[in-house]
């Protein structure tokens, strides 16, 4: 499947910005399950493109003249390949053994885990913790925000897809399991969700898999991956820092359809 | 020299330059306050006078309730919950020393925290014990101990700039203040048969003395104070060191030595405003109406003040 | 158990070593009621230049004074020699370690280190990964702490790669000596230590591939328990001390905030751990970093003094492996000893533990500054058994070892002089040569029978004396 992404985010600000730095990851890069055939950003001023730690592609926006809004904008093309299973890769996966404060496993988490799988490690094992997780964090928008951790999100048994795949990959470290946050975009035919989405993936038989606990699918045929990272804060498209500005109102627009392949090539 | 390091010299010498001014407006309200007061008031009016001028009398009725002498007197000079007080500027003015220790001479800062320790001894005796005209006499004292000890040890370089730059920016607006406030509460010259010339004389006198002027007032003018010839001295006069136009001087002289491009707005209204009082005569600031031309300038000064510490100060 | 100590100046018969006789001699003349007066100057000197240190978990932020002890710890020159060896090799060793472990991490496919206990430990930073740094070299500062056994022979107790701290103690016991006791150093040859801030801004030059970098100091701030030593440095040293504020990223380059405008920066000696360093990339939270820092250091623009992610090196779960590293990297023997280490995450040895935790010391392989620790043989049966629960809850977290004896210094005390024991950090710097200045800092723990030497717990230090035998 070949979906066109158009995404724009604006940022406007009550006061002035004296300046402002963003680490921005919204790029997509080509790996075995999805192939870029085009991708552009639009942002205030160039910016050379590097990788990061976790080989995303990574643009540092450094704004130092005063301003009042900030538009970043992406638009591009990716071809998705549905029938992949999983993805492999180089790095080695026991980095992300690793636990940060938003991923950190407390008691209940440990126990939640060790109950679904008991000495079980396989695919099979992690679907069941990604449906049981399902049932127990509901789905529910502004209950929880970008600084919920897995623990705090398991606990009121609320949150959004960013709360439920911290959740996942909390329990599946917790079991020795490598997991890591991907954040990307998602297809969808309903308005529910939003375009924007989050989902796990977890190290098992040599190979990288997907887990959407948000929507129960263990396999990313409508998703597009933007980057990976241990959380959140690791992998979400903006993070930013500024000096002035007051309050800060934030408006995204994202579009995320299929495309015919025909229709492109006339 | 970092912006950080700049700022605390900055603020350092303003807020000791802020101290001292605020024990000669102490001082010469004070001494007004003793003498006979025409049948207006009991001298209270003129204690509040110090406080209406730092704006700070609001805070003081709210907290204190109706005008009360002693309470207006340790609540300008020695509470250490009012922020403008004398106290208080001395506290900030240790803390920026503190912060570039490395970047003053051992002579100052042991100078800037031995007036630290003692404002904490004077507090605890409270200021009737110690004295009121005792207490300004010390804090200009130890002011002038620290000028001594920065013009006598500190090489000539950025930091001695900055200070400069805290010291006049500081002093422009207290000179400015001060004659807008003794103006206002005189009113405009009245005839000389009008039966009070010896309040005026007293007024004049005292702001005179407040700003270590009398004997240049008396050498230059030789006569009774009067508006014209008070507002030249303090605003026009190039040769009094507390007059307007000395602190423009050398603020204009230090911004012009700064180094880089990034000063060229505060280097630029330095050196109009310089200018402004260079070719400007009193006519034509009494022409324009003193106290319109004073606060327009204060608001001048407000600005330049701006732009120093967006030019060089601003960390975060 | 008796237990026998060494004592840094007296042999077990009472005898005074060779290189403490010029000492115990000066000792001996001088009156007791002279020393106290010097020594009540030395507080009183030590207090007026504000040489302090901060508590931490102490809300008042008091500064405190360490205590100093004017009986010095002398280390004979060729005795010393051995000492300087051993550091050089194994920071060498370390260095070499960690240039492998961002590249082919050839040692792990060797075999020699688990791959898990590298990868998936806190100290690893995957931003390092492939990054390649100017002279290979992670660890420009390091401090090596070392105690010596009943025997006298020198182990090595843990490395410090991060942000060693106590060189400013270092020198400022010596100048204070020299200025108390000039008579010493003309009695006999004591080896300097005083242009070891050249050596510092050497090395910190020397770590950049410009020809004459910007330097600079960048300190958490006036509130950090090691605050005087930033300055200090700094100022020995003739840069800037910065806090992050005064720092801020423009494409891809760090600059200063300055009178004359932005300064570019090229070296950044940071006394700031990893984690605090870019609030955009680590922690959050942190107000005491530079935001884009970690992006422009990777684009190789600025370099970080020592460099990110040397904390997997000198972690506690790494330590069994030096000498290993030593013989894998430069193919020598290890010239310093470590201390034998129990491994808690092997169950046997984790069971051996267990079976002796009232002889042993166990140490949080991740703790610093000796708050997440059992002394076995001083602890009581309540501490004993929270540890054993803590053990057996997360044993991968700790390491145990044999209760050394450390070596003994004779100290002034409240009822005269009697020994204490001590160690030794050696600072080691890493630059176009490794070098070491001849001594280090020694650390004394003042409380008699203490082996904790932390000056958060009450230790003291002493001047290091290199003395030519």
């Amino acid at each position: 499947m070949r979906l066109s992404i158009s995404h724009d985010t604006t940022y406007h600000y009550e006061d002035q910005v004296r300046n402002s730095i963003q680490y921005l990851r919204m790029t997509p890069h080509d790996s075995e399950r999805q192939q870029v055939i085009s991708w552009e950003l639009n942002l205030p001023r160039p910016v050379r493109a590097q990788v990061d730690p976790y080989g995303n592609i990574l643009h540092v926006l450094t704004m130092d003249e005063p301003h009042e809004s900030i538009i970043l904008g992406a638009r591009g093309q990716v071809e998705i390949d549905e029938q992949r299973e999983c993805e492999h890769e180089d790095q080695s996966p026991l980095p992300f053994l690793r636990t940060t404060r938003l991923t950190e496993a407390d008691q209940a988490l440990r126990e939640f885990a060790q109950t679904e799988c008991a000495s079980r490690r396989d695919r099979s094992c992690m679907i069941d913790l990604m449906n049981r997780l399902n049932a127990h964090i509901r789905y529910q928008p502004d209950v929880t925000d970008v600084k919920t951790s897995a623990a705090e999100a398991f606990a009121s048994g609320k949150g959004v897809c960013q709360d439920q795949t911290h959740a996942f990959i909390a329990c599946a470290r917790s079991l020795g399991v490598p997991a890591r946050y991907v954040s990307g975009y998602l297809y969808t035919d309903s308005s529910d969700h939003l375009a924007s989405h989050a989902w796990a993936e977890a190290w098992l038989d040599g190979a990288w898999y997907s887990f959407d606990v948000t929507n129960c699918l263990t396999r990313a045929e409508r998703h597009l991956k933007l980057a990976v990272g241990l959380d959140y804060l690791d992998a979400c498209p903006v993070r930013g820092m500024r000096r002035g500005g007051g309050v800060e109102q934030m408006h995204a627009h994202v579009e995320v359809s299929p495309t015919r392949v025909q229709v492109q090539q006339q | 020299m970092l912006s950080r390091t700049a700022s605390d010299l900055y603020w350092m010498s303003r807020y000791l330059e802020r101290a001292e001014n605020l024990a000669r407006m102490l001082e010469v309200s004070y001494s007004l306050s003793l003498m006979p007061q025409d049948g207006r008031g009991n001298g209270l009016e003129e204690l509040a006078l110090p406080l209406l001028i730092t704006g700070t009398l609001d805070e003081y009725l709210e907290r204190h309730g109706p005008l009360h002498a002693e309470r207006m007197l340790h609540f300008f000079a020695l509470d250490a919950n009012n922020p403008a007080s004398i106290y208080c500027c001395l506290q900030a003015a240790r803390t920026n020393a503190h912060a570039v220790r490395g970047r003053i001479t051992a002579d100052m800062w042991e100078n800037i925290n031995a007036t630290w320790l003692e404002v904490r001894g004077i507090a605890e005796q409270g200021l009737g014990r110690y004295g009121i005209s005792r207490f300004c006499e010390w804090a200009k004292e130890r002011n002038h101990l620290f000028r001594g000890a920065t013009f006598g040890t500190i090489m000539r370089g950025d930091p001695y700039r900055f200070i400069r730059l805290g010291t006049f920016i500081e002093r422009a607006d207290n000179t400015l203040r001060l004659l807008d406030a003794r103006y206002e509460m005189l009113g405009e010259d009245i005839d000389e048969n009008d039966g009070r010339p010896a309040r005026s004389y007293y007024q004049w006198t005292a702001l005179l003395r407040a700003l270590s002027s009398f004997e240049a007032f008396a050498e230059i003018y030789r006569g009774s104070p009067n508006t014209r010839k008070v507002a030249e001295l303090l605003l026009l006069r190039a040769e009094v060191p507390r007059s307007l136009r000395s602190c423009m001087d050398e603020l204009n002289l230090m911004l012009a030595s700064l180094p880089g491009e990034n000063g060229r707005p505060a280097q630029r209204l330095a050196a109009e405003l310089e200018a402004r009082l260079r070719y400007t005569s009193i006519n034509e600031v009494l022409d324009e109406g003193l106290h319109g031309w004073l606060t327009d300038f204060i608001l001048l000064v407000r600005q330049l003040g701006q732009a120093i510490q967006t030019s060089y100060l601003e960390v975060a | 158990m008796t237990r026998t100590f060494y004592d840094e100046m007296y042999l077990a018969n009472g005898e005074c070593r060779p290189h403490y006789r010029e000492f115990a001699r000066w000792l001996a003349d001088t009156p007791d009621e002279l020393l106290a007066q010097r020594r009540r100057e030395a507080d009183l000197l030590f207090h007026r230049a504000g040489i302090t240190f901060t508590l931490y978990g102490d809300d008042q932020g008091t500064e405190r004074l360490i205590p100093f002890d004017i009986i010095p710890r002398s280390i004979p020159a060729s005795e010393w020699r051995v000492v300087e060896r051993g550091c050089i090799q194994r920071v060498q060793a370390l260095n070499m370690f960690l240039a492998d472990l961002y590249h082919d991490q050839r040692i792990i496919k060797a075999g020699i280190i688990p791959a898990e206990q590298v990868l998936a430990n806190e100290g690893y930073q995957l931003a390092m990964q492939g990054l390649n740094l100017h002279r290979d070299l992670y660890a420009h500062i390091s401090g090596v702490d070392l105690v010596r056994d009943g025997d006298g022979s020198y182990y090595v107790l843990e490395d410090n790669l991060r942000t060693p701290s106590g060189v400013s103690y270092m020198l400022e016991d010596r100048k204070m000596m020299m200025r108390l006791f000039p008579e010493l150093f003309a009695a006999q040859r004591v080896l300097p230590i005083d242009h070891y801030p050249s050596l510092l801004l050497d090395t910190l030059k020397s770590s950049s591939p410009l020809d004459n970098p910007t330097v600079v100091v960048l300190t958490p701030g006036r509130y950090n328990s090691a605050y005087f030593e930033h300055a200090f440095l700094a100022r020995e040293m003739g840069v800037e001390l910065v806090e992050g504020a005064d720092l801020f990223v423009r494409d891809d380059k760090v600059f200063m905030r300055t009178t004359a405008g932005a300064k570019p920066v090229d070296v950044i000696y940071r006394r700031l751990d990893d984690a605090f360093l870019d609030p955009l990339a680590f922690n959050p939270d942190s107000m005491l970093g530079v935001p884009g820092l970690l992006s422009t250091y990777r684009s190789g623009n600025v370099v970080l003094a020592n460099a990110i992610g040397t904390g997997v090196a000198d972690d506690k779960s790494i330590y069994p492996y030096v000498g290993e590293m030593i013989r894998f990297y430069l193919d020598e023997e290890p010239i310093l000893k470590n201390v034998p280490t129990f491994q808690c995450r092997k169950a046997v040895e984790l069971q051996h533990v267990l079976a002796n935790l009232e002889h042993l010391v166990v140490k949080e392989t991740q703790g610093s500054g000796g708050y997440g620790m059992l002394v076995g043989p001083a602890a009581s049966k309540a501490e004993i058994e929270n540890f054993r629960a803590r053990l057996i809850a997360r044993p991968e977290a700790y390491i145990a070892q044999p209760t050394l004896c450390l070596s003994t210094c004779p100290t002034f005390v409240e009822n005269g002089i009697a020994p204490r024991h001590i160690d030794l950090r050696p600072f080691v710097l890493s630059g176009k040569d490794t070098r070491v200045v001849p001594g280090g800092l020694t650390r004394v723990a003042l409380r008699e029978g203490s082996l904790v030497v932390n000056s958060s717990q009450g230790g003291g230090t002493k001047d290091t004396w290199v003395v030519e035998d």
